[in-house]
């Protein structure tokens, strides 16, 4: 059975992005004094205000002066007209912000961290309003999207967004004849806005008329914000069109996709490639021959689909060929000169299932991928609904298969919880694999038709951890898995609806007990465990291990680069640097149990 | 010829039987009940555990445990559904012991119990952790408790392609595990053992699904250190606590019967009935023994093999000859809701059914289902018991027969056939040999006809089709077709054969062909009533219909393709399943089907595109 879910039908290609060097200010117009290049900044997700170390790679915003004025704002030296935009934002705590595509439509930045209410416009990821003051008080706003769900980060944690944006379109005389489109916007890997088209421009903006081109503008008047890796693609290149195409259609079994010199039944003009044209059910060849124009000399991208066989050639070169369903794609670049160029598209099918799917894709960096086939030539790929597990009312737990780190965790539990905040837990291991705040959880993978991959994923804002099982004898080094001659998966209890998982480790009677914490930000883990009489053991709790360990105040470390928080009371942490060149944080632990939450 | 009056025989009999109200079907004896099911419940069954209480538990494959009240329904009471466990993975089976449920998981034998009595469970111990590649086909099914306490689960191979156990540790295995962990192989060869179960014996046996290295359904005998048949698992053997030795390389694999192969490997372990595939079934699952004294059928001690791809109960009646198991199966009831895949047996001797078909399409189009099998009470004329003799076959009949209609030889049609052993996926019938009765003699009570048979062959299936006879009130038997898997022939007396035991042939008059309607190419389509009575005939209905998407594509869409009628002849005798991607089941080879009656079968569905087209230009004034 063909398995489509995660196959997408336009191609996904690579996007080369540009990146703006964060070594000084000179990518920017005119900067306010507010705005700065820093090494790195660092804050509690309570703090207000970032602590701030010199240097280069970050571009930071101060309020300086006290008072907002409209040259705050950061205004691009790149002007744009279709655009994706890709970048990493740091927000303090109550931090209000925004990115101004073309200085006129604004994704709004927002510290909405932990807020539970709906998700309105005015939240992080969401498009901002527009204003019409004719419309009457109290109803000047409009068009305002707010995000599908809340997927901020705490304040004091690199978050992502990437923005897929396509300019309004205008004729000759100026009118605007296509309204923009915000394509789509990803705020730290979720989709929160799909393919919105927006009438006209936000309130803010700071133009009187929408245009073709724009700069992006951040907002810079409402507090401290950071960024860094700063990069867009945009796609004002020209790119390749067809010319003088013809088509020669063939009945009977070609092998190698070669007619020789059989006489084509139809040999006429074409304006368009489409598999649609072909009358039988079975064995025959279409062949399309015309040029490439090709405007600029470049590399260009050709992708491929069809069912059954094909072969691509351009000036006489075999690029793509082979025996294929329709969802498959088939990629290979090629240089060409600026001019004509030719081209020949060979199509068979020799059975009769299937649709007679033809597709031939473009793509050039700079310029969008185009396709040069008709439209119904290539149909959507099988769409399927979404299974989803809720946890709405009382804590929900579920097995399943689930990938960590591209590695398939067949002993799984996901628990999710009313307070929004969820994990999944190896239970082999002991481990926390990864933990997430939003929507609970994606079962179609596992819960339709035979659900072959049998996994489920996170539906929220997730943060993957390392899966390992904290707890090591004092002083020694952590191993990569548990020895399971030693080491026992007992099962689960419930306690108050959730699981609590027992193991027995040689003499000693452990627990793991998850809870989300009291603000429903993160999950506050505690491990307790018996001896059995005789043994005294004592541990150490290894907080984490990343690249890098950011101290931001005594009892809360940052780890993986601020992506996530580690708090705990008392103790103080040792820092080791691992021969793997990572650093490994850890406590020595008292008693019979120790505690530690996990925000993000 | 005698083939032609014979075919010519059935299709009477069989419009007889459609124009006659009175002809008795399994409705008349054998109801199907159904429970409600909150609509927001997928009960997708994995397994069912009937509780001494009354209450009945059922798992799913969704991970729920459900508690259904009363689930029998009587004195109008409702049915009501708790949950009382939720979140495991994939539950195939589940068994209720001393106040607790154990059910497995894909990866886990797991205890589930509510340790502070408030209805829910409370507690996920597990008894025993299974590997797991991360394939999808790694299921696992049970556990059955034996009279010890200990648990007997099956764990199904991978899907690469093909069966494969290497993966993970005792996959294609039947193990026992003791309440405190300690597993113990016991059998191989199992493919897809969805099914088994425990006789009053105590002997184990298993139900298995066509596949690759098995030719067709079957229910296999499981001793220990016995091989089933298919190799994928054999990784294992290896282990110091497997019970045998044995490697794949020592498997021959030249598509000669498994009999054959089996005289070469020691361990191989031979079905004690054969399944034919697409009639009797084409995925085999649970397997129950009528233990209910008699409440539950008129076949007390008989077992109760279930189909999950043609929604029916088979079945099978076992002897023992030489101390091996042996028998036949016949169908028993069809028309179940969805894919059965669990069979228990209720307080009251009724059978609790449940259904799941998702990812593996059924003849019963509901996703998922809970039914109820009740036997009226009343006993229908039906093969009772076949039994082995050192000459042929002693039958047995619920009823006294008709000894004019039992005495004639057209009565009857036998043969016998078998399968290939090989590793390609399924089989067709091979090595098909007409069987003669020589001699017939009825039992003073005339409850028992023995047959004298020349070429009775050891390990072959044996088919009867006792379509002419009939009961002293002239009816015919409910179930006239029945497979006996001839693993042993008995010694014993034999009968002594002479004038007044022998067949009695008669010229049987066919009346004139009607007038065949004809297209307009000139050549003969049948009707759709011969069409509907020769698919019926061949079992194709179980699979395909006329206009839905069943199990496999309906004929309306095979028309579609603009086959000509050799190619789904072809096709038919050696399906090509890559040509319906969008198909879960493979079509097993139909080659037991005579050519002139696919001929006429491909006609038809030809004419049906044909029809179509005619049809919208009538329509079109």
């Amino acid at each position: 059975m063909k398995k489509l879910f995660l196959l997408l039908l336009m191609p996904c290609v690579s996007w080369a992005q540009q990146e703006i060097p964060l070594n000084d200010l000179r990518a920017f117009d005119q900067p306010s004094s507010n705005w700065t290049i820093e090494q790195a900044v660092k804050a509690n997700f309570t703090d207000t205000s970032f602590q701030v170390s010199a240097g280069k790679g970050i571009l930071v915003n101060t309020l300086r002066n006290g008072k907002y004025k409209r040259s705050d704002d950061l205004k691009f030296k790149l002007n744009h007209g279709d655009i994706r935009l890709m970048l990493d934002f740091m927000l303090p705590k109550g931090a209000n912000s925004g990115i101004y595509l073309q200085g006129r439509y604004e994704v709004q930045l927002f510290d909405s961290f932990a807020k539970k209410q709906r998700m309105k416009f005015g939240d992080c990821g969401g498009i901002y309003e527009r204003w019409d003051d004719a419309r009457g008080k109290g109803n000047e706003g409009y068009e305002g999207y707010a995000p599908r769900q809340n997927a901020c980060k705490a304040p004091g944690l690199w978050q992502s967004i990437e923005i897929d944006f396509q300019a309004p379109r205008f004729d000759a005389a100026g009118k605007k004849i296509k309204n923009a489109v915000i394509k789509k916007v990803i705020l730290n890997g979720i989709l929160v806005q799909e393919n919105i088209e927006v009438s006209g421009m936000t309130r803010g903006a700071l133009f009187e008329k929408e245009a073709a081109m724009g700069p992006i503008i951040i907002q810079g008047d409402h507090g401290p914000i950071a960024f860094k890796n700063l990069r867009y693609e945009t796609y004002e290149k020209p790119t390749v069109s067809l010319g003088d195409l013809n088509y020669s259609y063939y009945e009977g079994a070609f092998t190698n996709l070669q007619a020789n010199n059989a006489i084509p039944l139809l040999k006429a003009k074409a304006t368009e490639i489409t598999g649609k044209t072909i009358k039988v059910q079975k064995d025959f060849l279409l062949v399309y021959e015309g040029e490439l124009n090709v405007p600029e000399a470049d590399t260009y991208e050709f992708i491929t689909n069809w069912t059954g066989k094909g072969r691509l050639e351009v000036d006489g070169q075999v690029l793509n060929q082979g025996d294929y369903w329709y969802t498959d794609r088939v990629s290979q670049s090629k240089a060409l000169s600026a001019g004509k160029h030719t081209f020949k598209l060979s199509f068979s099918k020799d059975f009769s299932w299937g649709n007679r799917a033809l597709g031939l894709f473009v793509k050039r960096i700079g310029s969008h991928t185009v396709a040069l086939h008709a439209r119904t030539s290539l149909p959507d790929p099988e769409a399927v609904g979404l299974i989803e597990v809720k946890a709405e009312s009382e804590p929900v737990y579920q097995r399943s298969f689930a990938f960590h780190q591209g590695v398939k965790k067949t002993h799984v539990i996901h628990v999710g919880d009313p307070a929004g905040v969820h994990f999944s837990y190896d239970l082999n291991q002991g481990g926390l694999m990864q933990v997430w705040r939003g929507k609970f959880l994606n079962a179609t993978q596992m819960w339709e038709n035979r659900g072959e991959p049998q996994t489920a994923e996170p539906l929220g804002l997730n943060q993957v951890l390392d899966a390992k099982f904290p707890l090591v004898i004092s002083g020694q080094a952590q191993p990569d898995s548990v020895n399971n001659a030693q080491w026992m998966y007992k099962g689960y209890r419930i306690h108050q609806g959730r699981p609590v998982f027992m193991y027995q480790w040689d003499n000693v009677l452990l627990e793991d007990n998850l809870v989300p914490n009291s603000n429903g930000t993160g999950w506050t883990r505690t491990l307790s465990w018996k001896a059995k009489q005789g043994s005294n053991p004592s541990f150490d709790l290894i907080l984490g291990t990343s690249t890098s360990v950011v101290k931001v105040q005594p009892g809360l470390i940052s780890l993986d680069g601020n992506q996530y928080f580690v708090q705990w009371n008392g103790g103080s942490e040792t820092v080791q640097n691992l021969s793997n060149g990572k650093q490994q944080v850890r406590i020595p632990a008292q008693g019979n149990s120790i505690s530690y939450q996990v925000i993000w | 010829m005698k083939h032609t009056i014979s075919i010519l025989l059935i299709c009477i009999s069989t419009f007889a039987l459609a124009q006659n109200p009175a002809a008795k079907t399994e409705k008349d004896f054998y109801e199907i009940k159904t429970l409600p099911i909150p609509q927001d419940i997928y009960l997708e069954i994995g397994g069912i555990a009937t509780m001494p209480d009354g209450r009945l538990g059922v798992s799913t494959r969704r991970g729920e445990i459900w508690i259904i009240e009363n689930p029998y329904q009587k004195d109008s009471h409702q049915t009501y559904y708790r949950r009382f466990a939720s979140g495991m993975h994939e539950i195939l089976g589940l068994a209720y012991k001393d106040g607790a449920f154990y059910c497995s998981q894909r990866g886990e034998l797991t205890k589930v119990s509510d340790t502070d009595r408030d209805g829910v469970a409370d507690r996920y111990e597990p008894i025993y952790q299974f590997q797991l590649s991360g394939n999808y086909h790694e299921y696992t099914y049970g556990p059955v408790f034996d009279k010890n306490g200990d648990m007997w689960v099956t764990l199904n191979l991978a899907w690469v392609g093909f069966g494969e156990g290497k993966f993970s540790k005792w996959r294609g295995w039947l193990v026992k595990i003791s309440p405190d962990g300690k597993l113990e192989p016991f059998a191989a060869g199992l493919r897809s053992p969805a099914g088994y179960s425990i006789n009053q014996e105590g002997d184990i046996f298993y139900g298995e699904n066509q596949g690759d290295w098995v030719g067709s359904g079957r229910v296999t005998h499981l001793a220990k250190g016995d091989f089933a048949g298919n190799p994928g698992g054999l990784k294992w053997a290896k282990e110091p606590n497997s019970p045998f030795k044995l490697t794949l390389e020592e498997i021959p694999d030249n598509g000669a019967p498994m009999f054959e192969a089996a005289k070469k490997v020691k361990n191989l372990k031979l079905p004690a009935v054969w399944f034919p595939h697409a009639i009797m079934g084409i995925s085999t699952s649970d397997i129950l023994q009528d233990t209910t004294g008699g409440k539950f059928s008129p076949f007390p001690g008989q077992y109760f093999v279930a189909d999950q791809g043609q929604s029916k109960v088979m079945r099978m009646g076992l002897e023992k000859v030489n101390g091996v198991y042996q028998g036949f199966c016949i169908n028993y009831r069809e028309g179940f809701q969805s894919g059965i895949l669990r069979e228990r047996f209720g307080l009251d001797g009724s059978m609790f059914v449940g259904m799941t078909s998702r990812g593996w399409g059924s003849t019963g189009k509901d996703n998922f289902g809970l039914q109820r099998l009740i036997w009226n009470g009343i006993t229908p004329f039906e093969i009772n018991m076949i039994e082995a003799r050192s000459d042929g076959f002693e039958i047995s009949f619920t009823q006294a027969v008709d000894v004019n209609s039992v005495k004639k030889a057209a009565s009857y049609a036998l043969r016998s056939y078998i399968y290939k052993y090989h590793h390609q996926y399924g089989s067709p019938i091979i090595d098909v040999k007409d069987l003669t009765i020589k001699g017939i003699v009825v039992s003073a009570d005339k409850k028992k006809v023995r047959f004298v048979l020349d070429n009775v062959r050891q390990y072959f299936i044996h088919e009867f089709k006792l379509t002419g006879v009939k009961n002293e009130a002239g009816e015919p038997l409910l179930h006239e077709t029945a497979y006996y898997t001839l693993n042993q022939i008995p010694s014993g007396d034999k009968v002594v054969l002479n004038a007044s035991n022998s067949p009695v042939v008669e010229k049987v008059v066919v009346e004139k062909k009607v007038s065949k309607v004809e297209n307009a190419k000139g050549s003969t389509i049948i009707s759709d009533n011969e069409a509907m009575a020769l698919l019926k005939k061949h079992t194709c209905v179980a699979c395909h219909a006329r206009e839905e998407k069943l199990i496999g594509p309906s004929f309306t869409d095979i028309s579609k393709r603009k086959y000509s009628d050799k190619q789904i002849l072809a096709l038919v005798y050696k399906p090509n399943p890559k040509n319906w991607p969008d198909f879960a089941t493979e079509m097993a080879p139909m080659s037991h089907v005579p050519a002139k009656d696919v001929l006429k079968i491909a006609s038809w569905i030809n004419g049906l595109t044909q029809k179509r087209a005619n049809d919208a230009l009538i329509n079109r004034d």
